[in-house]
């Protein structure tokens, strides 16, 4: 692309210097003294054709303001140095004066002629280029897929093809007014006349600012972004360093440019609206899951509790001490699972809100196990368990509260995807820099589609009389790991059932006594 | 027996609460704000105070702190969503244990009882005794079922610690304060491997602890019963 930018710039020819005018007097000299240097030695020439030389010189190099002048020139200069008496303005007789009319008009139309032709050839060239120009841009505009890169695209294009800052301002509910402006950086100059500016064009949708009639002092021109449909913004046009106002043809070309980039910043808002909508769907699929969860899921433990308790109360209800036990027994591990659901719903929520926050302590693995096998309680107590964790593990940084969390929850799932009375089995060992936690249950395993799909947000593995739970403990599992930059991932085992592992990343050298600062605990 | 002040906006837990510790014999007196909770403290002193950190008027912490300034009556949290730094907060500011809600009856019996012991230094012996566990003070000696056992002099001492004060929640700063010093209030590496390895030696299953139980988060507690 490189030299694209010069040709829209205001034509040389179009507003020549004095120079110009002064090579165009030089020409004339020069003809004149190549006639006199002709005459003087006798060779026989045609000085007419000498001076239409001269026009056609400058008419190509010097454009029509000098053209002309050497025209009008030659033919003073031909009357006092040809016509004879020469070195005599001498009036012409009828015999030379239809050689002066001749050479006159020649000259004219000749100068013409060429001028015009260069002309149409500058333009023809700068719209190839203008052309060019704005298939790189569309090109740009096409590959950017958000907002941020097609701002990024239109900036760089029109800066590259007219040399000037572009500033896109689009309508938002910001503190320094219903304006945004992109880009963000490097706009400094925007001050308020600017910006007044900027919605004088977008109330009119017309061009304004420098060059034109309406506010001509701000810095900046500005011009309306927008498409058959919609007004999306103004965008603004300023010089880097002070020079000419923006010719015709390039405010022309402008538009042009402002138009595509219209389309472009519609295109990619239509797209973040149809995102946002799909979001807003699948938000509403998850809501309704989540009701008809919370009613089901919710509610069970409730009849149960709810039930035991009335039936303890009714003093006709014959009940020996055997059964009233059980039913306390089953009343107190319902309200816990009661408890242990809205505990799961409310981290759910704090995941998602981002409202949950990782704290970092150097943490005992064996002492996060224990935890989660503490608060697992009575569940486990008809499991043979196998724990296979290295006396030497080193610390490791991590949330002890969440990490217990995520074990309790692991440890919840393989009891509930399980037989009553297999094993379980927990592991826990150093690769590298993490440490692999892995919770191993001898049930049924998954389906491949299952194993990818268990961490999904209720999603519940083939739903069976006996799983009770929302499906949130994997979810909220695997959001709680990957904050602490681990993985978690479920396969089944060779031998039969299924096995979570998870990993951490130690991020602190094990087992040292060097002082180092520590989070907040 | 002893007079216990149960602390909480609910109505509902107050009376529950009531029911159950009149039933084991306490006496008991309610208030359902902070305000009213400091007036009876001072009016009519209980032997032992359970106390919510959520109250309407006066943050249970605030309560705490107030309180602490002219006695040293035990004091037992209930939370029911506070945060972990809510907790140790609290156990910072003076109180004496924590349960979070819900919690059950035979725990928050088992904690009063332990409170209650501690506020009465003529109960207090010189030998420790929980399970096969044993700690002489005098003669710094630690049997698990009466074989010797070898410590470190920080692990002992970290123990000692929580013999000290058996029952009570000890938050990790407390722990390393009292262990290590005001300047290592903030190294729980030193606290997480010395746990760790004091463990190792007198627990009969250090990945399932019997003596030395954590608090997830908050800090470690010395079984009592």
């Amino acid at each position: 692309m490189g030299p694209v930018g010069d040709s829209p710039r205001p034509d040389r020819d179009l507003a020549p210097g004095w120079h110009a005018y002064g090579l165009g007097l030089g020409l004339v000299v020069l003809a004149s003294l190549l006639g006199l240097a002709l005459q003087h030695w006798h060779i026989s020439a045609n000085q007419v054709l000498t001076y239409l030389v001269a026009v056609v010189v400058a008419a190509v190099y010097l454009g029509r303001g000098p053209a002309l002048l050497v025209s009008c020139l030659s033919v003073v200069a031909f009357d006092f140095f040809v016509i004879p008496p020469p070195i005599t303005f001498a009036i012409p007789g009828p015999e030379n004066l239809p050689t002066l009319i001749e050479l006159l008009i020649v000259s004219l139309v000749i100068s013409s002629l060429t001028t015009r032709l260069k002309t149409q050839i500058a333009q023809q060239q700068r719209q190839a280029l203008a052309t060019q120009a704005l298939y790189a841009m569309s090109r740009d505009l096409a590959a950017a897929e958000d907002l941020p890169a097609i701002i990024q695209a239109i900036v760089a294009n029109i800066g590259q093809t007219f040399e000037r800052e572009a500033v896109i301002l689009l309508p938002a509910s910001t503190p320094e007014g219903d304006f945004k402006a992109y880009p963000t950086e490097n706009i400094a100059w925007l001050d308020a006349q600017e910006k007044a500016t900027a919605i004088w064009v977008r109330e009119h949708q017309e061009p304004a600012g420098r060059g034109t009639d309406s506010y001509p002092q701000a810095q900046a021109h500005y011009l309306p972004l927008r498409t058959a449909q919609t007004n999306i913004g103004v965008l603004g046009v300023r010089p880097v360093t002070p020079g000419p106002y923006l010719t015709p043809e390039q405010r022309q070309f402008l538009a042009t440019f402002a138009s595509v980039a219209s389309l472009a910043i519609e295109r990619v808002r239509l797209a973040e609206t149809a995102r946002r909508a799909q979001v807003l769907e699948a938000t509403e699929k998850l809501q309704t899951a989540l009701l008809n969860a919370i009613s089901h899921d919710l509610r069970t433990p409730l009849v149960t509790i709810t039930g035991a308790l009335t039936g303890l109360e009714q003093n006709t209800m014959p009940l020996d001490d055997l059964s009233r036990q059980q039913m306390i027994r089953t009343a107190r591990e319902e309200s816990q699972r009661l408890n242990w659901l809205v505990g799961n719903l409310l981290d759910m929520t704090r995941l998602e809100a981002g409202t949950l926050h990782i704290k970092r302590t150097p943490c005992d693995i064996a002492d996060v196990i224990g935890t989660a096998l503490e608060q697992m309680g009575s569940r486990l107590n008809e499991r043979p368990l196998t724990l296979t964790v290295p006396a030497t593990l080193p610390l490791v940084q991590m949330d002890f509260v969440l990490i217990a969390h995520v074990l309790i929850n692991l440890l919840d799932n393989a009891l509930k995807y399980s037989p009553a009375g297999s094993p379980l089995e927990i592991s826990a060992q150093l690769h590298g820099t993490t440490v692999e936690i892995a919770v191993t249950d001898h049930g049924p395993g998954l389906s491949q589609e299952d194993l990818e799909r268990v961490f999904d947000k209720f999603y519940r593995a083939s739903p069976t009389a006996w799983t009770t739970g929302i499906g949130l403990g994997l979810s909220i599992s695997k959001g709680i790991v990957e904050a602490h930059g681990g993985q978690i991932w479920a396969q089944n085992h060779p031998t039969g059932g299924l096995c979570i592992h998870l990993t951490l990343p130690l991020t602190a050298p094990p087992h040292t006594f060097k002082k180092q600062p520590c989070p907040t605990f | 027996m002893p007079n216990i002040l149960i602390v909480d906006d609910e109505q509902a837990i107050r009376r529950f609460l009531d029911t159950a510790l009149s039933a084991q014999g306490y006496t008991v007196q309610e208030a359902a704000s902070g305000a009213a909770a400091l007036e009876i403290a001072t009016t009519r002193p209980p032997d032992l105070i359970i106390l919510d950190l959520g109250l309407p008027d006066i943050p249970g912490v605030e309560v705490t702190r107030r309180l602490r300034v002219w006695t040293q009556l035990p004091i037992i949290i209930l939370s029911i969503q506070e945060t972990e730094e809510q907790k140790i907060a609290a156990l910072d500011a003076g109180a004496d244990d924590y349960l979070s809600k819900p919690f059950s009856m035979g725990e928050l019996l088992a904690r009063i009882r332990a409170a209650l012991r501690r506020a009465n230094p003529a109960t207090a012996h010189l030998i420790f005794k929980v399970g096969e566990l044993s700690v002489d003070r005098a003669r710094r000696r630690v049997t698990l079922a009466n074989q010797e056992i070898a410590l470190t002099p920080t692990e002992y001492e970290l123990l000692c610690v929580l013999v000290c004060q058996p029952g009570k929640v000890l938050t990790h700063r407390q722990l390393l304060i009292q262990v290590w010093g005001e300047a290592y209030a903030n190294e729980l590496h030193l606290l997480r491997v010395n746990i760790s390895n004091l463990r190792q030696k007198i627990e009969p299953n250090p990945t399932r602890p019997f003596y030395i139980l954590t608090e997830p988060g908050v800090g470690y507690r010395l079984r009592t019963e």
